[in-house]
Formats: C-alpha cells, structure tokens, sequence
C-alpha cells in the first residue's frame, strides 16, 4: 500500500474512528481539525515505531512531524536509513 | 449581582493592559467585554435569552471566553462540552439540556450537523454557530442583563458511577462565592499571570482559570489550538516563559510532561503551580522540582463543588491537598454517616457557599444520597489531619483516572454489554506505564468468538477516546461474591 494511503487508513479506521471522517487529504491539519488528540498521538506513534521500525524521541514530538499526512511521510523519511 | 461584576480590574501597564493573551493575539478589558456585548447582541437578535441553554464545545480559545461572557450576558445558561466527545455523548448532552444553539468551531461543527436534530426541544435543529467573528463585527454591543445571585449560569456533566454524566447546575452566587473564595486563598491579584492549559469546559479550568483570572484582574494566557499537549508541550514551555507566567494550575499529566521537556525553560516567575484532576504522583513531583526548582501543590475539587482545598503552607506537604479555602467545610462521614475524628478514613463531604444544590434531571433519591444539610458526599475517600489538612486516600464511586479524566466504567460498560457477541462485561483501571495513571480494561464473558480489536473499534465509535478501553480480557465468567456482587478487584 502507498505510504500516504496506508497512514491515512490508520488514521481514520484506528485513530479517528467515531468522528465520522472518511478521507483524510495529504495536508489537511489533523491536529486543528481535532483528527488526532492526546491518545490518538500515542497510538500513532506506536503504530510508526512498530511497523517502520524507527524510534521517536522526546525531541521529535513536535506538531511540524505530526500535522499533516504530507509531514508524517517526511518525518518517517527522514528516520529511515537510506 | 451578575457575572459581569467579574469584568476586570484596572490593567497592569507592563503587560500592555492584556487581560487574556492567547498566542500571538491579546486583547485588553476593553476589547473583551465590548466583543462579549457584540455576541450578546447577535444572540439575543436569535431569539436567545434568559433561561436558555446554550452549549459550547471548542477547544480553549478567545471565542470560547466570549461566548462564556455572552451567554452569562443574557441570563442565558451556559453548557460547556468537551470538544473529544463523539456524537452519541455529545447527542446525550444537547438532548438533555434542550440546548437552543451550539456555539463551536469547524470540527465540532461537523459532529453537531450529524445530531443537532434530535437535541433540541423546540421541534428544530438546534442552531449551530461556528464562527463568531462575523457575528461579532454585525452586531452593536449589548448592554448586559442583571440576574439574581440564585439564578443557573452554567450547567456541567460529572461522572459518577451511574452510566450516565449528571448534569451539574450552579448559580452566579455559587461561582461567585468559589471564585471569590479561591482567589483570596491564592492571593490572586491583578499582578498575576495564569497560565491555562487545562480545558476551560471543565470546572478547574472555568473557575479556577478563567473566572479567577477575570476576578482578581489577572491576565490569563491560555494555551491555543487543538494540539495534544504532548506535542504543545514546547510552545507551553515557550509561552510560560515570555508570558512571564505566576500561577500554574494544571493537572499531573501536564506537569509530567513538561519535566520531562527536553529543552527546559525558566519558569523562575511561577510563584504557584496547583495540580488537581488526580492524585498528584511522587515521582512527578520529584520531576518538577528537579526540572525547575517549583514545588508542586495539590488542590482538590469537583464539578459539583468547585476548587475546595489547596495545600497552601508555607513548606508543601506533598501527600496532602490542603486546608479548606474560605467559607468551605470538610468533613469525613463513616458508613453510617457520622461524622469522623481527625485521622480516620471516611467518605470526604465538603459544605460551602460554591456547592450545587443538588443534580438535575435524576431521580429525588440520587439527590437525597449525595445532598443533605448543605453537605455533598463526594464520594472520595480521606481523611483530615489534626491540623486540619485533607488527605485523599482513595475513592467510594468507581472512577477511573484515565491521562487527567475520570472515567465511569458504567458507562464503558453500558456501551458494551449490547454488543451482539457480550454476554457479561465489567471494566475496571489497571495501572499503566506511568506512575498514578491508569488504562482501562475491559472484562468480557462473550457469547460467541469475538475479538479484541472489535470490541474496542466498537467503543471507539461511540466514546470519547479516554473512555475507550486499551485491554480487553476474555473470561468464561465474571468473579461475584455470594451476594452475587462484582469483585471487580479481583479483575485489575
């Protein structure tokens, strides 16, 4: 599955679910929307570490890698080794 | 007497005359109360007035505090949500308030238009305003309504191991006598800066944030935008720091957080950081200290009560949430309702002038237990000191502490016992990775093969995410005792 597809599938069916969101676009902001709160930042990060092996620090928990889509794909890019 | 008796005191001048500072944006008695009169106005040209309720759900915000302000401008009451709530929660709420219009923002207007049809009871939709702003700039400033000191001004939910949140009415002269009496205990003045991070839908927020700082005419900084705290935990730090920030009432979750900041901050201003919410842990304590040199403070309160205790010596006493603030009494009840000595554990009942009179909108017996000669019982569980000090030593109803919110397992469970596959299910707190803070698990005897996942996706749908369960623990029945009750410790 496409990287984008595949985070926007987590979001919605596990993180979001009851808020009655169905698509999610590449940047809309999912924290302004209210798409991602205090439990759903936990889950997502559980979700990365486990299914892309990385780890996210104390310093990397910041609103730029988690605001939209589009920043959650750099950061995990980013963690990534080339 | 009216809530616009709290308007402000005259500004500090080194801090520009803001009276509430929220990001980049400031705005100064002035501005406040004339955009409060502005939103007054629109509303009451919608046909909103006295005793009309009228719901609030956004995150901490400028509009959130002017629509407060608006709605106590009309003698209308005001209901405050919370903004996680997800639409069968939030349906609850509105219906059983009969709210008249929801004043909320882009998200919540999404889950509102999906329900709005059935919460009202005036036979349509109740109306949903999700932006203020051009409300604001059509309408001339109102002037505001005198009500009487018995009349409702806020109505707020409190779990309690019934199933269900119970609706929560106070009256002007209760806020005004809590407000009035924490600010005096604090020593709040108009050269205070109060930093908000905390969600002014909830009782510790409105009244010991927002009603406080508007009292004593501190200048309140509220901490902006939907993002989780843990990823605001920086620009929290940041805003402290070039606010020059006093007083710091937060809850544990939030002061853990900010100890274990990577980069740190001067908070050498804050002269008082209050936690309240849940029992304050050692460890985060000793965090705290260690990261900024602050003693932390416990303060006690409930939606039902307001602010009732704070540890306010002169050398903290860590374990302790303190001596009553003024007019307020304490007192611990055995199981036949006596009154204790000091240092016997009993049930916590607390009397005072910011008491509710009683739940609305539940049966006479439910008031009868919680309500008698002015006492409310809290359902917490402590004890007082020779000196007067109360101790929390644990809780009666069946709350759960859940990352800063009380969760009531009835109603987790009310929830999944009609799934199709539950035969039997008890939720219960087990602790988690952090010290003081627990995840809920849920204990099900299934009718048929089902599957965690599915359980908590079912709850997911239909609770707010704190109230969703982590762990689900499948068992071939519940344990009960003889009397056929069940053991929930036996489950954790």
């Amino acid at each position: 599955m496409e990287l984008t597809a595949e985070l926007e599938a987590f979001i919605v069916d596990e993180v979001a679910l009851g808020r009655g969101i169905r698509t999610i676009g590449r940047d809309e902001d999912l924290l302004a929307g209210g798409i991602i709160d205090s439990l759903g930042v936990t889950q997502l990060v559980a979700f990365l570490e486990e299914r892309f092996q990385i780890q996210v620090t104390d310093e990397e928990l910041t609103p730029a890698h988690f605001r939209t889509l589009a920043a959650i794909e750099e950061f995990i890019g980013c963690k990534q080794p080339c | 007497m009216s809530l616009p008796t709290l308007r402000p005191a005259p500004p500090v001048s080194d801090r520009g005359g803001a009276v509430l500072v929220c990001g980049a944006e400031r705005i100064d008695g002035a501005q406040l109360w004339e955009r409060v009169g502005r939103l007054a106005h629109a509303l009451a040209a919608r046909g909103i007035g006295q005793g009309d309720s009228v719901a609030l759900l956004m995150p901490n915000s400028p509009d959130f505090v002017v629509g407060f302000l608006a709605i106590t401008h009309l003698r209308a009451i005001a209901v405050p949500l919370n903004a996680q709530f997800k639409k069968a929660e939030l349906a609850f709420c509105l219906r059983d308030c009969g709210v008249r219009a929801v004043l909320t923002d882009a998200a919540g207007e999404r889950a509102c238009r999906a329900i709005a049809p059935r919460a009202s009871p005036y036979g349509e939709a109740a109306e949903v305003i999700s932006d203020l702003a051009p409300l604001i700039a059509a309408h001339p400033p109102l002037a505001p309504s005198r009500r009487s000191p018995d009349e409702v001004v806020v109505v707020q939910y409190s779990s309690g191991s019934s199933g269900r949140p119970k609706r929560v009415p106070r009256t002007h002269h209760q806020l005004r006598a809590e407000v009035e009496a924490y600010v005096a205990a604090i020593g709040m003045s108009p050269d205070d800066v109060v930093f908000c991070a905390i969600p002014l839908f909830h009782t510790y927020g409105l009244g010991c944030c927002l009603l406080a700082a508007l009292r004593s005419g501190a200048t309140l900084v509220l901490l902006d935008g939907r993002d989780p705290f843990a990823l605001a935990r920086e620009r929290a730090l940041a805003m402290l720091e070039r606010e020059r920030v006093t007083v710091l009432p937060a809850v544990p979750l939030i002061f853990r957080l900010l100890a274990e900041s990577p980069s740190g901050a001067d908070l050498s201003t804050v002269r008082l950081a209050l936690s309240a919410g849940n029992a304050l842990p050692r460890s985060t304590f000793d965090a705290f200290q260690r990261s900024f040199g602050i003693e932390l403070r416990q303060l006690y309160g409930l939606t039902e009560t307001g602010a009732v205790s704070a540890d306010l010596d002169a050398d903290p006493v860590p374990a302790s949430v303190g001596h009553p603030i003024p007019g307020v009494e304490l007192s611990t009840l055995g199981p036949d309702g006596a009154q204790l000595g000091s240092d016997r554990i009993g049930e916590i009942a607390v009397r005072g002038p910011g008491v509710t009179a009683g739940y609305a909108g539940v049966p006479d017996a439910v008031n009868r237990q919680a309500f008698s000669d002015g006492w409310f019982r809290t359902g917490d569980r402590g004890r007082l000191d020779a000196e007067g000090r109360l101790f929390i030593t644990g809780r009666s109803k069946l709350l759960i502490d859940v990352m800063g919110d009380k969760v009531d397992p009835i109603e987790v469970e009310d929830v999944l016992a009609v799934h199709p596959k539950v035969r039997e299910v008890v939720v219960v707190g087990v602790a988690g990775p952090v010290e003081g803070e627990q995840l809920l698990k849920a204990v099900v005897v299934a009718d048929e093969r089902c599957r965690e996942r599915e359980l908590i996706r079912y709850c997911q749908e239909r609770l707010a995410n704190y109230k969703v369960p982590r762990l689900v623990e499948f068992r071939d029945e519940i344990p009960r005792s003889a009397l056929g009750k069940v053991l929930r410790n036996n489950l954790a």
